[in-house]
């Protein structure tokens, strides 16, 4: 078998400069509510891959995900588990995820499904593994899994999770969730779990700090998908978990403009928000302000009228 | 290190910890908020901290509306240094003191030397974890006659310094510590009870540098210095004089004003030579004509002490302020007491201030 070029493979979805327009999708379905706490893998795979074919205009669910990687490609997905069980990235979607990658070709054993610590994986239901789809916490390499290297970016000064380095590509999976200090966590602020201090780039709403991390080449140049699991939000008192305001909403948002989506989940959590009688994140004066910064350093499009939004 | 698991107790604090918890003491000075909200009380950064999240030093974590220090203990460096390296110049001059850190701090200055132990969180550091007694028993058996919390910021594990401060008191084996005085005014002076002597690093005297370099603020800084001498535990100063950031003039002579003016002319002070390290690589080491500068404005407001660190130099020395004898010889942290009887100048019975033995 002949492998194109990393470089030519995808040039409609990775072209530089920033394409005009950037398209985010949103899958509502009631197959897309937890049950228990997590997601059933097979209703979560079918609605991925119904999601990534409109976004990039594929006819089949494996042209889909071919659009998007190379067989040769090491893959690292970034789940977000600080909450525990009840509000982490869902198993069962991550599980849809490496079948979705399994149909591009790449074996098992070049994927690997990653948080901070493996404890925070285990208590979100992930179970550790060395072998086949590898799942692992930072903290289970040498020195402590953080690269002994200072990174810059932009104000941003830190030391990045080895298995950035390990991966050509990046999944980020977050879940979508009110964020007492950022406004909402989502796909950019799921990679203060990929640095080693990220209580430090908390101060004025994360911001300028999300977006300058996510400028650092390790982010820019190897976030290929953003995958929101929105089966459960928190609208309010996140980013852990709070039964009053988790709302089982029952949504996957899939792009792979990390602005958009994230813009995309910021005005969900609003229209939510106002829906439970809560007011906005910006009457709040807590909105996240690192989303607009992101989009004025390039990394993609906030504004509505530069996205193109499917609902399926 | 501890290793909890479902159903066990700290072994420290008896408080039960949650499945999967690796370490973690309850922390002091800290309010409940609403919703598992807590307010962390201990620095003036004032965290308002969420469930499951942590302080910005990284070390300290709410958990279900209670608020944990998880490095309680947990030492990650431990060596015993001269106490010329603190430094602490009038305070048991040619002792040893045995040093002892935690990972973490409440700062992120950009030319912290120990930023590989201070910056991380407490599980990204190997650490090997000691009661307040395993300390004092070291300090002993190693014939330290004093305990320095040091190379991070002490401020962030409040609550064992403090253990070992107040037994250290005790047993007759001080305690010192050594910080960036960004600490609480109710926690400073809880400490002052117990400490023998503190040593502040005041890093400028402009916000902007605290804002920009630091991530803190100056006031609560100059609060803790002065809160310090007025508790009348033995205070020093050190300034890192950084080229273009901190070494103007003006501003030296704005600073050494303060120093007079709200702590009279005995507090020692330090200006130190700054090396590129961390994140500030673009800076070239500060020349020594800069630092001698510093000390002559420092000399011209009145301060008796004024010493120049982190070069060999004379000025590290320890003159007598009436006749000008000279009073303690030091080179590097090697220090020799050559004209003091107790604590008074052998040759004009000058008082000088300090801990002498």
């Amino acid at each position: 078998m002949t492998y194109m070029a990393v470089s030519s493979a995808f040039p409609e979805v990775f072209a530089r400069p920033l394409s005009a327009e950037s398209r985010v999708v949103e899958v509502r379905d009631d197959l897309l509510k937890r049950s228990g706490d997590d997601l059933n893998p097979g209703a979560a795979a079918r609605l991925l891959n119904e999601a990534l074919r409109k976004l990039l205009r594929a006819n089949s669910d494996i042209s889909a995900w071919k659009k998007l990687f190379n067989p040769r490609d090491r893959v690292g997905i970034k789940v977000s588990c600080l909450p525990g069980r009840k509000l982490s990235s869902s198993v069962g979607l991550v599980h849809a995820i490496t079948e979705g990658l399994g149909l591009a070709g790449i074996p098992a054993k070049n994927i690997i499904v990653w948080e901070r610590t493996a404890r925070e994986l285990k208590e979100a239901g992930f179970r550790l593994s060395r072998h086949g789809v590898r799942v692992a916490g930072t903290d289970e390499y040498e020195g402590g899994g953080y690269d002994n290297r200072i990174a810059f970016a932009g104000s941003v000064g830190t030391c990045f999770s080895v298995l950035m380095e390990q991966v050509d590509v990046v999944i980020s999976v977050p879940v979508l969730k009110d964020h007492d200090i950022a406004g909402i966590s989502a796909g950019m602020k799921n990679f203060y779990g990929a640095i080693y201090n990220p209580n430090k780039y908390h101060g004025n709403g994360c911001n300028p700090f999300v977006a300058d991390l996510c400028t650092h080449p390790l982010i820019r140049d190897k976030l290929r998908l953003v995958v929101l699991d929105a089966s459960r939000v928190q609208l309010q008192n996140g980013p852990a978990y709070f039964h009053r305001y988790a709302l089982e909403y029952g949504g996957l948002i899939v792009g792979t403009d990390p602005v958009a989506v994230d813009a995309t989940g910021w005005r969900i959590v609003d229209r939510e928000r106002i829906k439970m009688g809560l007011k906005t994140l910006k009457q709040m004066n807590r909105q996240p302000g690192y989303i607009a910064t992101a989009e004025k350093r390039g990394l993609g499009h906030m504004e509505e009228k530069f996205i193109e939004q499917i609902v399926l | 290190m501890k290793l909890g698991a479902a159903g066990v107790a700290c072994s420290v604090c008896g408080i039960p910890l949650l499945a999967g918890e690796t370490r973690g003491h309850e922390a002091e000075y800290y309010e409940k908020l609403k919703d598992g909200k807590i307010k962390c009380h201990i620095c003036p950064q004032e965290c308002e901290v969420t469930n499951r999240e942590r302080g910005s030093c990284g070390t300290r974590e709410n958990r279900e509306g209670k608020y944990f220090t998880l490095v309680y203990g947990e030492i990650a460096a431990a060596n015993i240094d001269p106490i010329e390296k603190k430094p602490l110049f009038h305070y048991h001059p040619t002792e040893k003191a045995f040093s002892i850190a935690t990972p973490g701090c409440n700062f992120i200055c950009k030319f912290c030397q120990n930023w590989e132990i201070s910056q991380k969180r407490p599980e990204q550091v190997k650490t090997v974890e000691f009661s307040a007694k395993s300390v004092l028993f070291n300090a002993r058996t190693r014939h330290c006659p004093v305990i320095a919390h040091t190379y991070t910021e002490p401020v962030i594990f409040f609550e064992f310094m403090r253990d070992c401060a107040e037994l250290g008191k005790e047993a007759g084996i001080p305690n010192v510590m050594i910080s960036n005085g960004y600490i609480k005014e109710k926690p400073m002076r809880e400490l002052c009870q117990y400490l023998g002597a503190v040593k502040i690093d005041l890093k400028a005297f402009t916000d902007d540098f605290y804002q920009k370099i630091c991530g803190g603020k100056l006031k609560p800084v100059l609060d803790t210095i002065r809160v310090v001498r007025g508790e009348g535990t033995w205070l020093e100063l050190v300034v890192l004089i950084i080229p273009t950031l901190n070494d103007s003039s003006k501003e030296i002579d704005r600073m050494t004003k303060w120093i007079y003016r709200e702590l009279g002319p005995d507090v020692p002070l330090h200006f130190s030579r700054y090396y590129p390290t961390f994140m500030l690589q673009n800076i070239p080491p500060t020349p020594p004509e800069t630092l001698y500068r510093c000390r002559k404005i420092a000399l011209n407001n009145g301060l008796h002490f004024v010493y120049i660190g982190n070069i060999l130099t004379d000025t590290a020395n320890t003159y007598c302020p009436h006749c000008g004898v000279l009073l303690i010889e030091r080179a590097g942290f090697a220090a020799e007491i050559v004209g003091m009887k107790k604590n008074r100048c052998k040759k004009c019975g000058q008082l000088i201030p300090g801990v002498f033995d």
